[in-house]
């Protein structure tokens, strides 16, 4: 168990270190967030609606395109002279593969979350709740479930011609429950009712998350092996 | 079992499925009576509550034909499970045309966000990618792969979707037929309904038994066919095994 977590660390260390050295995705995302939220203003009729009573939603939408931009990528830097197959022939276990690109993009993903809703808090005056812990719980819940879903996806991807054009048609229509939910708890919260509200959603989005990953690190083996 | 019952198996199918198909025309245009309350556009649900039953019936198949591929790596699970994934995908799309031509005369809109119009589209989508990811990978056998995956993970994931999209209000009539009390139906409606359910379902095994030989047929081809491009190398009998 503990050479497993191990594993799980080496290989999330490698691609964090890469990242954080390169800053490719980290800055992409980051400037989409920002860019798409100034779009999102000048979309908004304001006479009509206030951008504040869409921003539950629009913060997951912007996370899961935003999300979809970085984790695209995951396997972008494997695809290039052979650097899969000598990540294959590391002794590590494919699952252990797996979940430390799922921590590797969790860290990154959760950053970009954490800014989104920085974002919409400072331009469209979104008053966040004084206990931000129930929020934080619903937002990183689904940030896992999103990445656990969408490492597996951008692992089959990866592999085929279409690339990275072909991820949202795979992964969109599974993301259902997690912008349901995902969307109901955060407007929830962010209207200033009590945590127990959003219990139920933030149920759904724990059996979501646990079903992602429980098949991410099922399958991932089937999608590397050659 | 071999490829030449399976054919037949198919023709038998295919004969009968045919046959109830145009008794159960008949019956929606000459026999059954008019429902009193919607009128003569009740009729399309003869049509489309079977394409429902079995587009979900399909996937079913893919999911179930697909994790077992995963499991034995068994090519000719793979045949069938793409076999059922075609069929159920034309079914699907009975389903998502019929339904809004419904709609417009009985709701006065052609879609709305709707628990089980959601599902159906997105299982829809499903398909696509489970048909994309196939298509658009240069290893046959990683394709194969990839489109187990993502049945496998599609069904995993069909059970929470149904929640979610259920959380919404109902606006679609709520089930007539398949409830624990019994059919609610006028029993000419019902013996219509149950006809076409088996028309239907017979044309899809059908269509999937002929699908599946034609992917026997294909695989049997490419295996001729790559030991002919190498005749330095004696092919293996596997290869050159009749289907």
């Amino acid at each position: 168990m503990r050479e497993y977590l191990g594993q799980i660390r080496a290989i999330a260390a490698k691609d964090l270190r890469v990242e954080f050295r390169t800053k490719e995705r980290i800055a992409a995302m980051g400037a989409f967030v920002v860019l798409t939220a100034i779009l999102f203003n000048y979309a908004v009729d304001r006479t009509v609606v206030h951008p504040r009573e869409l921003a539950a939603g629009m913060i997951w939408i912007v996370i899961s395109l935003a999300g979809l931009l970085g984790l695209g990528r995951t396997f972008e830097l494997e695809k290039e002279d052979g650097a899969l197959d000598g990540l294959l022939v590391a002794p590590v276990p494919r699952d252990a593969l797996y979940l430390g690109k799922v921590v590797a993009n969790t860290v990154l993903l959760a950053g970009v979350t954490a800014l989104t809703v920085a974002v919409f808090a400072l331009f469209f005056q979104v008053r966040l709740p004084g206990n931000p812990l129930p929020l934080i719980g619903v937002l990183l819940t689904g940030t896992v479930g999103f990445v656990a879903l969408g490492t597996l996806f951008s692992g089959i991807t990866a592999g085929t011609r279409m690339g990275d054009t072909l991820l949202p048609i795979l992964l969109f229509p599974l993301l259902v429950p997690l912008i349901t939910f995902g969307a109901a708890a955060t407007a929830d919260l962010l209207a200033g009712l009590s945590p127990g509200e959003s219990a139920y959603s933030l149920r759904v989005l724990a059996a979501f998350t646990l079903v992602a990953l429980t098949a991410g690190v099922g399958l991932f083996r089937f999608i590397v092996e050659d | 079992m071999s490829l030449r019952t399976v054919r037949w198996a198919g023709v038998v199918l295919g004969f009968l499925g045919v046959a109830l198909t145009i008794l159960f025309h008949w019956q929606v245009f000459f026999w059954v009576p008019t429902e009193a309350s919607m009128g003569i556009v009740q009729r399309i649900f003869y049509i489309h509550l079977p394409a429902a039953w079995v587009g979900f019936f399909a996937f079913g198949i893919v999911a179930l034909c697909s994790a077992v591929y995963l499991w034995l790596g068994e090519e000719k699970l793979d045949h069938a499970a793409r076999a059922a994934a075609e069929g159920g995908m034309i079914f699907t799309t009975i389903v998502l045309t019929s339904g809004p031509l419904w709609a417009r005369l009985a709701w006065g809109t052609w879609w709305t966000w709707e628990p089980r119009l959601t599902l159906t589209l997105l299982l829809w989508f499903i398909y696509l990618g489970y048909f994309l990811v196939r298509s658009s990978t240069d290893n046959l056998d990683r394709g194969r792969k990839f489109a187990a995956v993502v049945g496998v993970v599609g069904a995993l994931n069909i059970p929470l979707i149904h929640m979610s999209v259920y959380w919404f209000r109902s606006l679609h009539p709520q089930p007539v037929v398949a409830r624990v009390d019994g059919p609610q139906l006028h029993p000419d409606m019902a013996t219509t309904v149950f006809t076409a359910l088996g028309a239907w379902t017979l044309v899809f095994l059908s269509l999937f038994l002929f699908r599946y030989a034609a992917a026997r047929l294909e695989a049997y081809a490419d295996r001729v066919e790559a030991a002919r491009l190498n005749p330095t190398r004696s092919a293996t009998p596997e290869e050159v095994m009749a289907p």
